[in-house]
Order: structure tokens, then C-alpha cells, then sequence
């Protein structure tokens, strides 16, 4: 018996546009949240997720539900693509102007006052460039557990590693992260 | 335990998946040494601004356009965002403001030059007028009642005049015909001076009242 989302690649593959749409929509925010949080950048994440979704709807008919979940056959795709994307480009940096911008469209509607969403919006900034800053391996742990709440064992998987380095990378990520983050605080002026 | 190996097991440590013994170790390092223990609260510091983090909104013009680059066919909208899209948004703006303004006034001047009257009318549906108006109708109601109980009153007196003055002059009549009634004489007298004296209640009953 297929699960929903082999149910949706099985009328997929048989024309159905809506079941399509279905993935788009089920997968198309943690798609593009996942290419924010690598690239930083709005318009190279919309790109990127314009890609991935291209490369997943020309490659549904390779998809085998026996080989592991749909999910994880998705977040393979999009990790590939957005290496690949990160090794032809070699940048992840904000210019300097855009930055307040990017910063602007995180802001969520619910924060409840400017003076809170001016901080929620400065830790965020701090920790973007915190994670640029990381080596990939460690930025990718670092994403995928504790951005993206994935369990160690789909993170494994994904990145078709043990899960011992799997843990071992999050801890150097989160240790690294940590010193920048105070690093990058102390040279803003602001006080642990 | 040391530093080397406290960092070595932070996540572990975090994570509460080490053995009793390694945790009270931990415990312990982290009471005697600061800087291990700043990296601790640091790290947790770290977590709790990733958790917070807010999730970045997704362009649904985004999945559009990824529906048409690769089905072809545009996303389905819901009605909430037909609505939205249709309904909802150009109310405020603008443009939709100044119409309707317009509108409403072309509304009124045209009410007020179909209805000249509208402001007697509207004071004519006011409940002081209304009632008002309910009073006199029950005033009018009583007058024409005691009117109608005066004619009848009226009527009455006529027609019990009417019979008696008919019942008299039909006894009149029949006295001055002598017709022999049974067990009466004939008295031979001529008719003439039978009908020279007529009798004074007859006279006074022909008389109008």
C-alpha cells in the first residue's frame, strides 16, 4: 500500500497536474527555506528552488519508494543542487545594502513590537553571517539539525554519512558557531 | 574530564544521551571551569536564536512560477485568495475609494431629486407623528359613531310617528266609512255631520312633531 506521497508520484507520472502541484506546495517553503538558509540571498534561493523543483519533476520516474521516503529522495535532490550551486558560484556573502533588506523580509508579522523585532532581526543577521562563515560540512549539520529539525538519523541518510559524523559535525558546528556569534557580538558593542 | 573532552561531548552532554557517571563528570568540569561553562551557555544561546528564528515567507508568485516551468499549468487559487485577489484588495485603494465616494454621492443627489418630499416623509414616519396621526383616527372613529347613534335615535322617533299617525288615520278612516259591526245599530245620521267633528286626537297626531 503506497503513502500519501507515493500515491502523489504514482498520479504524478500519470499526468495528474494537481498531484503536482500538491508536492509543490507540500515542499516548495522547506525547499526554499533550506536554499535561504544556505545561500542567504532571496533571489538565489528562489532560483535555486526553481531548479530543484525542475530537477525533481524530470527525475519523479526514477523515484522507487523502496529505496527510502519521498522526503528524503527531495532533500537529496536539493542538496546536490545547491552544492553544486555553491561550488560554481564560491559566494555566500550579503552585500552590504542588501542585508537590511533580507533582514526586513524575515521579519514576522506576529513580533510585537519594533524595538523586539530590531533585535529578533540582529541575532538573525549575526547568525546568517555566523553560518557563512562555517566550513560547508559544518554549516550543512548545523542547517539540517538545528534550522531545519531534522533527526540525526534522516540527517545521516541524507548525506548518506554515519550518524556518529553526523553528530560529530553538529558538535563542531555549534561549538564554532557559538565563538562567532560572541565574537561578532563583542565587535558590534554588544554585551554578552 | 577536560576541556578538550567536555567539547568533544557538549552535544551529547546537551542531549542527555551519556552514561550517569560521564554526565556527573561533565557536571562537575563545567562547576570548576568557566570558560567551559560560557561555552556551554553560549551554545544554548545559539539554539535558542535558531529556534526563533522566523521561517522565511515563500513568494506564492514563486510556486507559480515553478508550476508553469514545469506542468505548464498555473497553481489553483483558492477562494480565499480569489477573494482576496479580486474582492479584498482593490477596496483599499485608491482608486476603488474615489468611486465609491462618487457613487454614493451620485446615490444621494439622485435620491434627494426623486424624493422632494423625502424630509416631510421622514418626519412623517416618526413615531410622535405616527402617533399623532393614530389619535386623530380614533377622534375621527368616536365622532362619526356618535353621529351614527344620533341619526338612528333620530329614525327611531320618525318612524314610531310614522306608525302611530298611519294606525290612527287608518281607525279615522274606518269610523267615518259606518261599517256595521256586528250587534251595532245604524244611527241614519248623515255622514257629513259625522265627519264635521273630527276628533281632536286625530288632528293633533296629522300635525308634524
Amino acid at each position: 500500500m503506497l503513502s500519501g506521497d507515493g500515491k502523489l508520484v504514482e498520479r504524478c507520472l500519470q499526468g495528474d497536474d494537481a498531484a503536482w502541484e500538491a508536492i509543490v506546495t507540500s515542499y516548495g517553503r522547506r525547499i526554499y527555506n533550506l536554499s535561504y538558509r544556505y545561500t542567504g540571498r532571496r533571489d538565489e534561493s528562489e532560483d535555486l528552488t526553481q531548479e530543484i523543483f525542475i530537477r525533481i519533476y524530470q527525475n519523479l520516474k526514477n523515484f522507487r519508494m523502496d529505496a527510502g521516503s519521498f522526503q528524503n529522495w527531495i532533500l537529496k535532490i536539493a542538496r546536490n543542487l545547491i552544492i553544486d550551486h555553491y561550488r560554481q558560484t564560491r559566494r555566500y556573502q550579503h552585500a552590504a545594502g542588501s542585508e537590511e533588506m533580507e533582514t526586513m523580509n524575515l521579519m514576522d508579522d506576529r513580533v510585537p513590537s519594533p524595538q523586539r523585532a530590531a533585535e529578533q532581526a540582529e541575532a538573525s543577521r549575526f547568525l546568517r553571517d555566523g553560518l557563512q562563515a562555517l566550513s560547508p560540512e559544518l554549516k550543512e549539520a548545523i542547517i539540517l539539525r538545528d534550522l531545519e529539525g531534522m533527526p540525526y538519523q534522516e540527517i545521516a541518510g541524507l548525506l548518506n554519512i554515519p550518524e556518529g559524523t553526523v553528530k560529530s559535525r553538529i558538535n563542531r558546528g555549534r561549538i564554532e558557531l557559538a565563538k562567532l556569534l560572541v565574537k561578532r557580538r563583542a565587535q558590534a558593542g554588544i554585551q554578552v | 574530564m577536560n576541556c578538550q573532552r567536555f567539547q568533544e561531548n557538549l552535544t551529547n552532554y546537551m542531549d542527555r544521551s551519556l552514561p550517569t557517571q560521564e554526565m556527573s563528570q561533565i557536571a562537575e568540569h563545567l562547576y570548576q571551569c568557566s570558560n567551559c561553562s560560557s561555552l556551554l551557555d553560549d551554545v544554548r544561546s545559539m539554539l535558542v536564536t535558531c529556534k526563533t528564528l522566523p521561517p522565511v515567507e515563500l513568494d506564492l508568485g514563486l510556486l507559480e512560477r515553478i508550476l508553469l516551468r514545469t506542468s505548464g499549468r498555473p497553481r489553483t487559487r483558492t477562494l480565499r485568495e480569489l477573494l482576496t485577489l479580486y474582492v479584498f484588495r482593490p477596496m483599499f485603494t485608491p482608486r476603488f475609494a474615489v468611486g465609491a465616494a462618487l457613487a454614493s454621492l451620485t446615490l444621494v443627489f439622485t435620491v434627494n431629486w426623486m424624493l422632494p418630499h423625502a424630509s416631510s416623509v421622514s418626519s412623517a414616519l416618526s413615531p410622535k407623528e405616527i402617533f399623532r396621526q393614530m389619535d386623530r383616527g380614533v377622534q375621527r372613529i368616536y365622532s362619526e359613531g356618535l353621529k351614527a347613534y344620533d341619526k338612528k335615535n333620530e329614525l327611531q322617533e320618525q318612524f314610531t310617528f310614522f306608525k302611530n299617525n298611519v294606525f290612527n288615520k287608518l281607525g279615522f278612516i274606518i269610523e267615518q266609512l259606518d261599517v256595521p259591526v256586528e250587534g251595532k245599530q245604524d244611527s241614519g245620521e248623515p255622514r257629513q255631520q259625522q265627519e264635521k267633528a273630527p276628533s281632536d286626537k286625530s288632528s293633533m297626531l296629522l300635525l308634524p312633531a
